[in-house]
This record gives structure tokens, sequence and C-alpha cells, in this order.
């Protein structure tokens, strides 16, 4: 007997598309590069070198160096690890805490759409950066902190969308045919509702994940993210910033990383919408 | 093809095909259709799900969903409409012949009242002015059954009922007195004694403006109350054509005897009643030959090869190898 | 069949109203809330192994009584009694062994089917949560009620989207009868289907009515296929019976002039009863606005001053032939 849960591409005659194998590749190489760096870095990325200060790409080093003449490209390899650890580690927490609030929400209504409703609110109220910054202002710089600043804020999207997706999904009558079985609201919320509403959330997720690693490079370029010497790519591009005139490659090339990466968890979203949307 | 043209035929389709693509291949929605119908006469359509009725309808005014490929004859007036260009079509187009359809709420036009909507057609195909269009709207509304046409040619469609939106879409195609109306399942979506309405109202149409109306539906109680011929088709093909009375009473193909079978009768003692068992073929994936064989209880190895419509009596045909065998099993029934 | 002093199935005076918004402006202005009434004062019984028709129009109720009667919602006033018990008070495991008894099966073949759980799954669930029977004997049952309702051995392991409507329809029913319920509630279940189909689906019901001694309650627009497998009819209209009796003598002696109405506008299928007069003039009235007195004096050819001012009675038996008007039809 084949699981059902989310895939079930088995026997739906949809094509796997070019853009989710292409988003897929490109995940996946940055996910190798991320769990092995030392085996694509040639050089240590912390480690200066007075004799090659400011070079530009070349041979032996590909993307240049930097002030202190450490190599661009392996910091920019080790930056991946630190950076994929951003995505998921500022995602985590809000998708899981997002998904089960909002479901309950969505189904049971009443009293506690309320409360979350007045929830939405208050969060919505604050450009999302300003509130991060806000909290990490009373923690303290550092990564751990930028992620729980993100997941105290970010959870409050995943669960407007499982809301929403879950109050749709409640009114179908294999919904209605579940209580009229007797089955219990945790069994019609987790067993029924949920894998059919959160598909719209896996999709946001993938941008998430896109747009978290965004802000952990702005954060990291404020200073208030990753603290250096770690390499990730918001701190290079921080430190390239006052040679933008003369050693451009210091901050081009981990931004064209994250842009790369960016692009290819918009893909995998992509083309997972067109995998995982039920058929007929 | 044996026809009998009588002088009073307003339309003649032969031999109408329309292919779509679909994701296995080119499909035909309809394989070879071919009927008349004639002035003052309601001829319904008769089919199931995939039979490719609705298609057929919509292909005479040339209105197929996009992608369709055409092809066959549709003589109007002494032309054949498929012939023509889109800007000829558009002069035929609710001018001469009009359509209505199953949904009145997306059919009309939300945004527009009612008499606006009349209007339309009329500066479209007529040169009434300005005042006589608004009067004409008015006359058309109380012609359909609506009461108090003038205050209501101001009002949107959704202040009117469902029965009343499709007296609204009655009065919208019949704006410019056209000889044909051809109806897509009008009544479906209504209630019983609304659709009862609004059938009488068709006829009563009929009869006034002397016109000829193609019915498409599913429910032969519909064919039996409304119409004079019926044209029966399974699978993109017509199976069966007559006068209503003697398809009724007699038929001659395999398929029209299962429908007449499958539904409960109301005046007959309570026999049991016998499905036609399996599920009607979809759209790429018809058998060679009668595309009936499959589920029918007559078939035989003759059935492989498609067999011809058969002139059964003077007005009545069925293509059908077994068609005698039919008509015995109708009068043992 | 039972006793009928003993009905298996008793409900009494059920009201359901669905309250509208209501804009501030109309509240403070002490308008009272529009609603639409679905149901006014049901009252009817079914007999166990017997099957009930309840056939009507639009805005009539039955759908929403149908619901009503699986707990699916909540009414406003009225009583259910089921095999002695009182319905509206279960709570819990007795709520539970309610909703295993009684089963509704839904009209739409393709919503009312979670499209992530294959067939199996499905009826699994079903199996496990009420302890129809042992973990290790669930396959075995599953693939005997595949088969109960024609459907072919591998279709457990197969999705909804897999199948066609009649079929999925045939799907639908084995999980309401995986639980071994002891009344079925079939709502519309046929309207959605072709045909050719709907005939399948409607011998297959009858002959698990008759081998598993089912009570059936039939909801359905269409009156043919009503008259068919029913044993006794009720007509609705507007949230009210109006009229209710044994199938052949409410079809062939309507008392209510709906449901003469009803019967007239449905089309025979032979064509050489034609009739050119409406069978009954006027809209249907919406649920919001329910017309003062009788709710059908709007339309009927009969209404006189009184059927304007005073509901008629409501019906209160279910025996015998009964129709709630003041000028009901007569028959020598």
């Amino acid at each position: 007997m084949s699981r059902g849960g989310l895939f079930t591409v088995g026997r739906s005659r949809r094509p796997v598309t070019a853009t989710l194998i292409l988003g897929s590749i490109i995940l996946l190489a940055f996910l190798v590069i991320g769990l092995v760096p030392g085996f694509f870095a040639p050089y240590d990325p912390i480690e200066f070198n007075y004799d090659t200060l400011l070079s530009p790409p070349s041979a032996e080093h590909p993307f240049g160096t930097d002030n202190y003449g450490r190599d661009i490209f392996s910091r920019v390899v080790w930056g991946t690890r630190v950076d994929l650890q951003i995505a998921l580690s500022g995602t985590v927490i809000p998708i899981v805490l997002g998904t089960i609030v909002g479901a309950i929400v969505g189904y049971v209504g009443g009293w506690a759409e309320f409360f979350f409703g007045r929830i939405v609110d208050i969060v919505v109220a604050f450009p999302f950066l300003v509130l991060v910054i806000a909290i990490i202002a009373v923690l303290g710089p550092g990564l751990f902190n930028m992620y729980i600043a993100v997941s105290v804020v970010g959870w409050v999207a995943y669960a407007r969308l499982m809301r929403s997706e879950v109050q749709i999904q409640k009114e179908m009558d294999y919904a209605a045919a579940g209580r009229g079985m007797g089955y219990g609201a945790p069994r019609i919320i987790f067993r029924h509702l949920l894998p059919n509403a959160i598909t719209p959330v896996v999709i946001y997720w993938m941008t998430d994940m896109a747009l978290v690693i965004l802000l952990g490079s702005s954060l990291g370029y404020l200073g208030l993210g990753a603290q250096p010497p770690t390499p990730e790519w918001g701190v290079l591009i921080a430190n390239g910033k006052n040679f933008m005139a003369t050693a451009w490659w210091i901050s081009t090339f981990p931004g064209i990383a994250i842009i790369v990466v960016g692009v290819g968890f918009s893909l995998v979203g992509d083309g997972i919408a067109d995998l995982i949307r039920p058929s007929g | 093809m044996n026809t009998i043209t009588s002088p009073d035929t307003l339309l003649e389709v032969r031999d109408l095909r329309v292919r779509f693509a679909t994701a296995n291949g080119s499909a035909a929605a309809v394989d070879g259709a071919s009927f008349d119908i004639r002035r003052r006469e309601v001829l319904g359509i008769v089919g199931e799900s995939g039979s490719g009725k609705s298609v057929t309808l919509r292909s005479i005014l040339r209105l197929s969903a996009i992608g369709g490929e055409v092809s066959g004859s549709v003589i109007w007036a002494g032309r054949d409409l498929m012939s023509l260009s889109e800007r000829e079509m558009r002069t035929i187009r609710g001018r001469e012949i009009s359509m209505i359809f199953q949904e009145p709420m997306t059919a009309l036009n939300p945004v527009l009242t009612v008499g606006e909507q009349i209007r339309d057609n009329l500066e479209e195909h007529t040169t009434l002015n300005a005042e006589q269009r608004r009067q004409r709207a008015v006359e058309l509304l109380e012609l359909v059954g609506i009461a108090d046409p003038d205050k209501r040619i101001h009002d949107y469609p959704h202040e009117f009922s469902g029965g009343m939106r499709q007296r609204v879409m009655i009065a919208i195609a019949l704006a410019s007195s056209p000889k044909l109306l051809l109806a897509d399942e009008p009544t479906t979506a209504l209630d019983v004694t609304i659709q009862d309405q609004v059938l009488k109202l068709i006829l009563r149409l009929r009869d006034e403006l002397d016109m000829g109306v193609i019915l498409v539906t599913h429910d032969l109680g519909v064919v039996a109350q409304t119409c004079d011929r019926v044209v029966v088709m399974y699978a993109g093909r017509v199976v069966e054509s007559g006068p209503v009375v003697d398809v009724f009473a007699r038929p001659q193909h395999a398929y029209t005897l299962g429908l007449l079978n499958s539904v409960p009768l109301a005046h007959k003692s309570k026999k049991t009643l016998q499905p036609i068992p399996g599920t009607p073929p979809d759209i790429g994936d018809r058998p060679p030959g009668c595309p009936f064989a499959p589920r029918c209880s007559f078939a035989t190895d003759e059935c492989d090869s498609q067999p011809p419509m058969k002139q059964v009596s003077e007005d009545h045909r069925a293509a059908c190898w077994h068609h005698e065998k039919v008509a015995e099993g109708s009068r043992a029934a | 069949m039972d006793d009928p002093d003993n009905p298996l199935l008793q409900v009494s005076g059920i009201h359901k109203s669905f309250p509208m918004p209501m804009s501030i402006l109309a509240r403070v202005r002490g308008r009272e809330r529009a609603a639409v009434k679905a149901l006014r004062g049901v009252t009817f019984s079914v007999r166990r192994g017997e099957t009930l028709g309840i056939v009507g129009e639009s805005g009539c109720g039955k759908s929403t009584l149908a619901r009503a009667l699986v707990r699916l919602l909540t009414i406003d006033d009225g009583r259910i009694i089921f095999d002695g018990d009182d319905v509206l008070s279960l709570k819990g495991a007795d709520l539970r062994q309610y909703n295993r008894r009684v089963q509704l099966v839904f009209q739409d073949p393709f919503s009312s089917l979670n499209p992530r759980m294959t067939v199996g799954q499905t009826l699994r669930e079903a199996l496990a949560v009420h302890n129809i029977c042992a973990p290790s004997s669930i396959p075995q049952r599953i693939a005997d009620l595949l088969v109960l309702v024609g459907l072919p051995r591998d279709a457990a392991d197969r999705f909804p989207f897999e199948f066609s409507g009649g079929q999925r329809q045939r799907i639908g029913i084995a999980r309401a009868l995986s639980v071994e319920p002891e009344c079925l509630i079939a709502d519309e279940i046929v309207s959605a289907l072709d045909v050719s189909i709907q005939a399948q689906i409607i011998n297959l019901l009858m002959d698990l009515q008759a081998r598993l001694k089912l009570t059936l309650i039939f909801v359905s627009h269409d009156l043919r296929v009503v008259r068919y497998v029913s044993h006794r009819v009720a007509v609705m209209y507007l949230g009210k019976i109006v009229e209710i009796g044994e199938t052949e003598n409410l079809f062939r002696q309507p008392i209510h002039p709906y449901t003469s109405a009803l019967l007239a506008a449905a089309p025979d299928l032979d064509p050489a009863k034609k009739s050119t007069v409406d069978a009954v003039q006027g809209e249907l009235p919406s649920a919001l606005n329910v017309p003062m007195g009788c709710s059908f004096h709007p339309r009927c050819p009969k209404a006189v001053d009184l059927c304007r001012t005073h509901a008629p009675a409501e019906i209160q038996t279910a025996e015998g032939h009964n129709a709630a008007c003041h000028l009901p039809n007569t028959y020598p």
C-alpha cells in the first residue's frame, strides 16, 4: 500500500518540470558544498596572508583575496554552511509552530480566532526587520539570538496561511464525512485537513528560506547577525564595502552566491507547487 | 448518406467532426454527427457525459473551445457556416441563430443591467434608434413573462432569481428575432417547477415567433415533454434519430434502449432497473467500430466495424447492426 | 418491519435558522436580524427497514435536515430520538456510537473523499476508529467491502482522482457501510451522476438495503427516483413537511397543492402526455423571506384569505397520508 500524505505524485501523470530539476540541482550543489566545505575550499578561510592582500581574481584565487589576504572563494565556500544553517534554523520553528497554531485556530475559530487575530495585528503593525532588530537589540547580536528573533516574529505568517487553508478545507465534504464518522477534532485536523492544507505553506517555506538568508546577510552586514570571524555571506559583503571601487570582488562574489541560492529556492518552490497540488 | 431534406429544413449538419488536442494526442469530441432541424420544430440532442452533445451545439455557431479543429458542413439558408469568415459569423450569431446556456449567472454580464444587455444585442444587429431599443427591451421582458418589465430593465442579473435569469437570457437571445434558438441544457440547473415554466415558455415562444429550437439535455423526461424529434448521441456519434414518439416507443439502438431502461418509469410497475453496465469511454479512448459495443448486450463480432446509419422507417434512423433485435427487446419490456 | 408505534427514528419539531450578518447600523436601529429559516418545525418518523424518501426543491431544507440528523450541525429546537436514545444529548463515546449507527452519504462524490488518502486508507481509518474488527482482519474486511459495492479489488491502493463519479459514489457508500450502520441517509447521492450510472447506484443501494436490512432515508429532488426506491415519501417546502404518506398513495392522489404541482411539473417520460400549462406560477421564495400564513399561498391556485393569515396545522403523526393544508385535495 502506498503512502498518501503530501506526495501523491506516484500515479498522477504530472511531469517533473525543468524548473524543479534546475532548482534542485542548484540547491543540491550548495548542500554538498555546505556539508563538506573542506573538500571544496583550497584555503583556510580565516587565515591571514599578508603576501596576497587585495589581489584580483586569478588562477590561485578564483574569487580574489580581501584586505587580510584571505581567499574569497574559500570564505564563500565556508559561508555556504553558515547561510544554509540560517535558512533552516530561521524557518524551522516558524513553520512547525505556525502550522500547528494555524491549523488549530482555523478549525476552532471563535475565541481562538479572536486572540490570534489580535496577535497578527500587533506583529503586522511593525515592519518585520524593525521588530527583529529590536529583539536582537535586547538579546544581543549573534546568530543564535537572530534565530530567536526571527522565530518570534516569523511564525505568524505561516500561521495565517495555514489558518486560511484550514478554514477552506474544513468546509469540504470529506471533513464533514469525517465528523459524520464520529472522528474527533485532533484526528480531523491533523490527519485530514493538514495534509490538504499544507501545500501553500510548503511553497511559502521555500521562498521564506531565501528571504531568511537575505535577512541573515542584512543583519550580518549591520553587524547584528553572524559575528566575525564567521564567514557569513552578509558579513563578507560588509567587509568589502570600503573597497567597492578598488577591490570589487570582495563583496561581489558573496552577493552572487546569495542570489544563486535564492533563485534555487524559488525554482524548487515553483516546482514543488506543481508537483504536490492534488489532482482531480 | 440518405438524407431527407424537406423544404422546411432550417439547418443541415453533415459529418461534423471536432477534434481537440489532449495529453495523449488529438481526440475526437464529435466524430461525425449529421442531423437536420426543421422550421417550428424542437429537436432534442440527448446524451450523457462525453457524448459530445454540447460541443456539437456550440460548433454550429463555431463557438467550440479554442484549440478545436472543426470539419464538416453546417448549411444555413443556403450557406455553409463552416466556410464563413469570423465577421460574417458575427452577423449570424445573436441575430439569425441565438444561443442560451446552462448557467445564467455566468452567461449574463454581472456589471451590466438587463436592459443594457438586451440593447447591446439590438445595437449590434438592428437599426433601431435608442427609444425604439428601450421599447423593444421592455417588450421582450414582457414576452418572457417578467412582471413590471419597464422597472426591471434597470435591474442587474443578481437581482433576479435563477429562473428569472434564464428568462432574461432568453429575452436577450430573442432580441433580434432569430429563426433558430440553440439551448444548451437550459434547465439543468433549475428546480423542477421552474424548469417546467421555462420549458413551456420556450415552447410558447417557438409557436409565437415561428422558430426552430435545438435543445441539448441529458434528461429523457425533458425530451419527451418538449421535443418533436430527438437525436441520441454516444461517444461523439449520433446513434439514433427520429420522432420522439417513435424513438421512445421502439428504440432501434441498444444504447437508446439502455437509457430508457435506466430511468425508473413511474407509470410502469416497479420492475427492476436495468442499468447499462460499465461507464462511457473517455474522449481519447474509444474503441474502433461501434463505440457502444463494450457495454452492449446485443453485441457480436460484427460490431467491431462501425455500423452504418440505417433508415428504419420514414424519419427514424439508427446506427446498429442489431436494430431489429433491439426493437423486439423494447416491445417485450 | 417494526411496530409503527415504536419507530427506529423519531424526529419532532426541528427548527434551524442560519442568521445573516447584520450591519451595526441595522442593529442600532433595532431591526430584527435576518435569518435563513432552513427548518421551521419538521416532524416525522421512520420505521426500521423502511425507506423514507424526502423530496423538495431548493431551499426546502432537506439537506439541512440530513445533516442535522447526523449532528453535523446544531439545531435550534426539537428532538431526535433514535432507538430510544435522545440523540441531541449524546456526547463523547455515545455520540461516536450514534455516528456509527447512522451514516450520511454525501452528494458530491468528488469532494466527499479525502484526496490525499487512498481508498484503503479511508476505509481502514473508519474500521480502526470504531473497532469494527481485529486489526489483523482489516485487510480482508476492506476487500469484502469493495466487492460488496462492486469495485475492483485493486481499488484499495488507488486515490479518489483515479475513479469516475459513479465509482467514487460507490467508495462513499463503502465507507458508510464499513462501520455497519443500521440507518443510511443518502443526500442526493445520484444527482451528480449520468442516468445510466444513476441506475447502477440505485440498484446497488436497494440490493444492499435488502441484504443488510438497512433503514434508508433517501433525500432527492428527483421524483421518479424517489418514487422508485421509497416506501413512504415526505414532501418538503420552505422548511416544513407539507405532505407525507405511502408512496403510491401520495403519487396517485396527492393531497397538498404543492405536491400536485410538483408532480405536474416533473416531465413525464411518455411523449404522448404533453401539457402546455405551467404546473405552478411564481418563483421559489427564498428562505430568508418566508411568506406569512401558509408558506405556499403566494403560488397556490387554491389560496384563500385563511391561507394568507394562518399557517395550517403541522403534521403530527407519520401514520397514513397527511398534508398540512387548509384546503386539501380530496378524492372520492
